[in-house]
């Protein structure tokens, strides 16, 4: 490939993550407005608020690291995007593969956890000490279920994973041929997100938002864009992994926003767990389901 | 809080009489998004608390305005204030208000705020909140009904989108006489962390009006904030081993 196209595709590609991202961004809080019998927000909600946080005439940085933190935060998901395959275009996928993927989707977390530790305010560090607990939880039952799916295709390349489904049809998509993988990978798919039940971190009520009690101005914009490229990496992956990445534009956009109902219905109707009872879980019904699944892989 | 005298701030001024046509589009996109998306803090020490779930919940909806509840006065815009406030609660309200990133919003809601309502020979209320900050919206009512909510926050997004809702520059412009009223109820010793001259100064906010007889009052009282000690437990150390 001559090196302007790819260049041309890792600049698309994160962009293309962020406009689908705030659409995603959306559909949560349309579902949640619904669920709770409201109308919701307007279309363009999700912008209006990273452009304000943005204009903000006040930015209260809390040092150097406070700043780098959320640049982090923000760039490990960039880099992720240019590494989840898309219809058309592969950025540089085919270099990377699952393991990387993986620990890019690790860099966000810590560079909140050095953003937040300069705030210095309590709340952010119990918030900030729970996401942790909380990734060190929904990791187990994500790399057993990413095993799973290596083995299975035996390879890592996220690009010929793909390319094995689209070509044996639905027949051969990972959900049919690893149900239980599937099925754990829903479960570490919502502690990805964060979501109730295992909205430990942000808890507005109890630790006022957590990692995100000292953000204000372009710090919260960060934030609010991290969460964007949050729901989309998330959902692609899973798209990638188990429903065949998509053969077109419409077919991907359909698969990755349908995956994504599933965790946003189940959170508006739960409250939250405590850490040890995610932990607890996460560590106890995925895994369990994983190893099944994982035993089958490949029989 | 970041020392504004060991780093050289910029600040951009927004030029309200013309100038470059790309900083007026992106001035204007900018007041129209700040009108769309309000953060609200709530204080609800009054009893007008009441009224705001079923303005936020289905019946009245305020998130389809782009109104949500935040939690953090570094995360909001808008401080909203219900039902009176006593001298003791005040000084919360005071430090919260100086810990919100500007543009901020202040709404009183009820009567209480507006002239102290049925509280006004007591002894412990504040009794017009525009002595102590400067208030951008009064709801009034003994309680105002969601509607009325509703309705005074969407005046607020128009005053916004207009550009007229700048009640947070006259705080620096005429601190000294804000710092006089809360003098007058906390006592000549009274000082919050922030540094509300310097900041004046950041924003090119520094009038005429901003020092006098209050802030030098203040200057003669004020201490450096110093940290806590660091101390586990409650009580004292042997108290905590038992």
């Amino acid at each position: 490939m001559h090196w302007s196209e790819l260049a041309i595709e890792l600049t698309l590609m994160p962009l293309v993550a962020f406009v689908v991202g705030l659409a995603m961004v959306l559909m949560m809080r349309k579902i949640a407005a619904r669920l709770q019998r409201r109308v919701g927000p307007p279309l363009l909600q999700p912008l209006y608020d990273i452009v304000k946080l943005y204009g903000k005439r006040t930015q209260t940085s809390h040092g150097m690291l406070h700043e780098i933190g959320i640049v982090m935060a923000v760039g490990g998901y960039v880099a992720a995007e240019t590494l989840l395959p898309v219809p058309g275009m592969n950025g540089i996928a085919e270099k990377g593969g699952m393991i990387t993927l993986l620990y890019l989707t690790m860099i966000p977390s810590l560079g909140l956890a050095l953003g937040v530790g300069q705030c210095a305010n309590p709340n952010g560090s119990i918030g900030i000490s729970r996401a942790l607990t909380a990734m060190l939880a929904y990791d187990i039952p994500l790399v057993i279920v990413i095993a799973g799916v290596a083995i299975h295709f035996g390879t890592t390349n996220l690009v010929d994973v793909i390319a094995q489904q689209q070509a044996g049809g639905i027949a051969t998509w990972g959900a049919v041929q690893m149900p239980l993988l599937a099925i754990a990978g829903l479960f570490a798919l919502q502690g990805m997100l964060g979501k109730q039940p295992f909205e430990i971190y942000v808890a507005p009520a109890e630790i006022a938002t957590g990692p995100m009690v000292e953000m204000g101005g372009k710090f919260l914009g960060g934030l609010f864009v991290m969460q964007c490229f949050q729901l989309y990496t998330a959902s692609v992956l899973y798209v990638t992994l188990f429903l065949g990445g998509g053969e077109n534009w419409i077919a991907f956009l359909a698969k990755a926003f349908a995956v994504l109902v599933i965790p946003m219905s189940i959170a508006f109707l739960f409250p939250r767990y405590r850490t040890e009872d995610m932990i607890t879980m996460l560590w106890k019904w995925p895994v369990v389901l994983g190893l099944i699944g994982l035993a089958f892989v490949g029989s | 809080m970041t020392d504004t005298e060991q780093f050289p701030v910029r600040v951009e001024q927004p030029d309200r009489n013309g100038g470059n046509i790309f900083s007026r589009v992106f001035d204007e996109l900018t007041a129209f998004c700040r009108s769309r998306s309000l953060f609200i803090l709530h204080y609800c020490t009054g009893c007008g608390a009441i009224e705001l779930p079923p303005a936020m919940t289905s019946r009245f909806d305020m998130e389809r305005l782009g109104i949500s509840p935040m939690v953090s006065p570094r995360q909001a815009d808008i401080l909203l204030i219900t039902g009176y406030v006593s001298v003791k609660t005040l000084k919360r309200v005071m430090l919260t208000y100086e810990q919100m990133g500007s543009p901020k919003y202040v709404i009183g809601i009820c009567s209480c705020t507006v002239n102290g309502g049925m509280y006004w020979q007591s002894y412990a209320t504040a009794k017009k909140l525009n002595d102590y900050m400067p208030v951008d919206l009064y709801i009034a009512g003994c309680m105002p009904r969601p509607e009325a909510v509703i309705t005074g926050l969407r005046q607020l997004m128009d005053k916004i989108a207009a550009g007229e809702a700048n009640g947070w520059e006259d705080y620096y412009r005429r601190y000294d006489y804000y710092l006089g009223h809360q003098q007058r109820l906390f006592g000549e010793t009274w000082q919050t962390p922030t540094d509300v001259i310097a900041e004046a100064r950041h924003y090119g906010l520094f009038g005429p009006e901003t020092l006098g007889d209050h802030t030098r009052l203040l200057e003669q009282h004020q201490a450096p904030l110093e940290a806590l000690e660091m101390q586990l437990g409650l009580g004292a150390p042997d108290e905590v081993k038992a």
